[in-house]
């Protein structure tokens, strides 16, 4: 059976290293993902994120467990995104446009619903949304990211960003709109969802 | 429930379109977006957005994080001495004993017991100017403080006949305070306690004394091999972990090396990727 993230937490501050990493096996990809979408750039989100983990290791005696681990995770993350970002002082760097691998598509992105002209329809789309995210009001682009990729609720993207809950509505609110005037200014249109129009 | 209550109102649209919050709000609104076009305008749009939201993910990489704990840091160096390990009770006891006895012997230490308590007096201490009544071992009766020999004249005087007599008291003023230190041994450790009982049993035999030995001596050795066992186990680990880590950190720079080695193709497959976009369009 599979040990719950408070379990796991219980026995790394009872000083069971192997513990902890298996909780840094559960959570590195999300917490990288975090990091990598807040700012643009693999190795430094790769270091951010190994820094995240060396952080919540160190202050796990403090951590009480009044929150979830994974949001005392994320919090931990966009706090050392932040610092990253004041550091370098730039907003998110979106990387050049990588280019495609014809190899690679046949091999590994590419299918069988998904045609090759689909990939690389995905892939410009991908890139338009980087653009446009690294574009929007750190709060903001947080909301979205918690919400859309990391599936927190609103009261749970609250208490991480410290604001009413109105407030995190209104930045998921604001952050879409701008998003979606972005996305059409470049000329992109998203597909709807199956079953999405209303 | 108005129309135009929900117009305009992020909040409700957001616990909408994501499906969250108070269900009969959501179904109001679902009712207002048949009769109102401009929402359902915007719930359209921002679906879309969401639909491409995941077109955006982030590269693939090799994580591999782990906490690895590093080794305590070297004791600082101890004498020789500090390195024997520590000693049963019983042994510590025979030690201790046989120091007393060498520093008693060395001193020529003096203890009484009359009337007027306990006296212990070394050798070099030089006479009390108080005159004391000493009791006579020999005959009981007391006699004068001028009687008493300095400190030097009893270390004479012992060899001789009196000096015999007064051994009697001592030797029994020494085992009745063994006994109370073995006592209070006995009672403030309890596996101590049984051993020290070993050196200071007197009806014990041989056999059992080589037996209660020999015991020792075999927990003692499981003692042993299950801290190398373990010791074994940590080290195991330790490498182990190192070995990751190093494959890790190779693996990561194979990583680089192909990204940067490759950077130069990557123009001309953008060329060709163009190409098959274009020719795929044209058909």
């Amino acid at each position: 059976m599979t040990a719950t993230d408070e379990e796991l937490v219980a026995r790394s501050i009872a000083g069971d290293t192997d513990s902890f990493n298996q909780l840094i096996l559960r959570w590195e990809r999300p917490i990288y993902a975090l990091a990598y979408r807040q700012i643009g750039r693999e190795d430094d989100a790769r270091d951010v994120s190994q820094e995240a983990f060396l952080r919540a290791f160190r202050a796990l005696p403090g951590f009480k467990g009044q929150a979830k681990f994974s949001s005392w995770l994320y919090r931990i993350t966009l706090n050392l995104c932040r610092d990253w970002m004041r550091r370098e002082r730039r907003a998110p760097f979106v990387q050049p446009p990588e280019g495609v691998d014809v190899a690679d598509l046949v091999s590994a992105e590419l299918s069988p619903t998904e045609s090759m002209e689909d990939v690389i329809g995905r892939k410009d789309l991908g890139r338009h949304v980087a653009k446009a995210m690294s574009a929007l009001p750190e709060e903001q682009r947080s909301a979205i990211l918690l919400k859309e990729y990391h599936g927190l609720t609103f009261q749970e993207i609250a208490e991480l960003q410290g604001c009413p809950l109105s407030t995190v509505k209104t930045r998921l609110y604001q952050g879409l709109t701008v998003l979606r005037r972005e996305l059409e200014r470049s000329g992109v249109k998203p597909a709807l969802p199956a079953g999405g129009s209303s | 429930m108005s129309v135009e209550r929900f117009c305009g109102d992020s909040d409700v649209l957001m616990s909408y379109l994501y499906d969250e919050g108070d269900q009969a709000t959501r179904q109001a609104f679902e009712a207002h977006l048949a009769s109102c076009a401009a929402c359902a305008r915007e719930v359209d749009g921002l679906r879309g957005v969401r639909s491409g939201l995941a077109a955006w993910t982030p590269p693939e990489t090799v994580l591999d994080f782990q906490i690895v704990r590093r080794p305590a840091a070297a004791p600082a160096r101890r004498p020789a001495w500090f390195a024997i390990p520590a000693l049963p009770v019983w042994a510590q006891f025979a030690a201790a004993s046989l120091v007393v006895g060498v520093a008693v012997g060395i001193s020529g230490l003096e203890v009484r017991y009359d009337a007027s308590g306990m006296t212990v007096r070394a050798g070099w201490t030089k006479p009390a100017a108080v005159p004391v009544q000493v009791q006579a071992a020999a005959d009981g009766k007391a006699v004068p403080a001028a009687a008493v020999p300095a400190p030097r004249q009893a270390g004479v005087q012992r060899a001789g006949s009196a000096a015999a007599a007064d051994e009697a008291p001592w030797r029994a003023e020494f085992a009745a305070l063994e006994q109370r230190v073995m006592q209070q041994a006995r009672q403030q450790n309890g596996a101590g306690a049984r051993q020290a009982s070993l050196g200071a049993g007197p009806a014990m035999s041989d056999d059992a004394y080589l037996a209660k030995v020999r015991e020792l001596i075999s927990a003692s050795e499981s003692r042993q091999q299950r801290e190398l066992a373990m010791r074994l186990t940590q080290v195991v680990r330790d490498f182990d972990t190192q070995r990751r880590g190093d494959l890790a950190r190779v693996a990561n720079g194979f990583g680089a090396l192909e990204g940067r080695t490759g950077a130069a193709v990557a123009q001309q497959r953008e060329l060709l990727n163009y190409l098959v976009r274009v020719s795929q369009t044209q058909k």
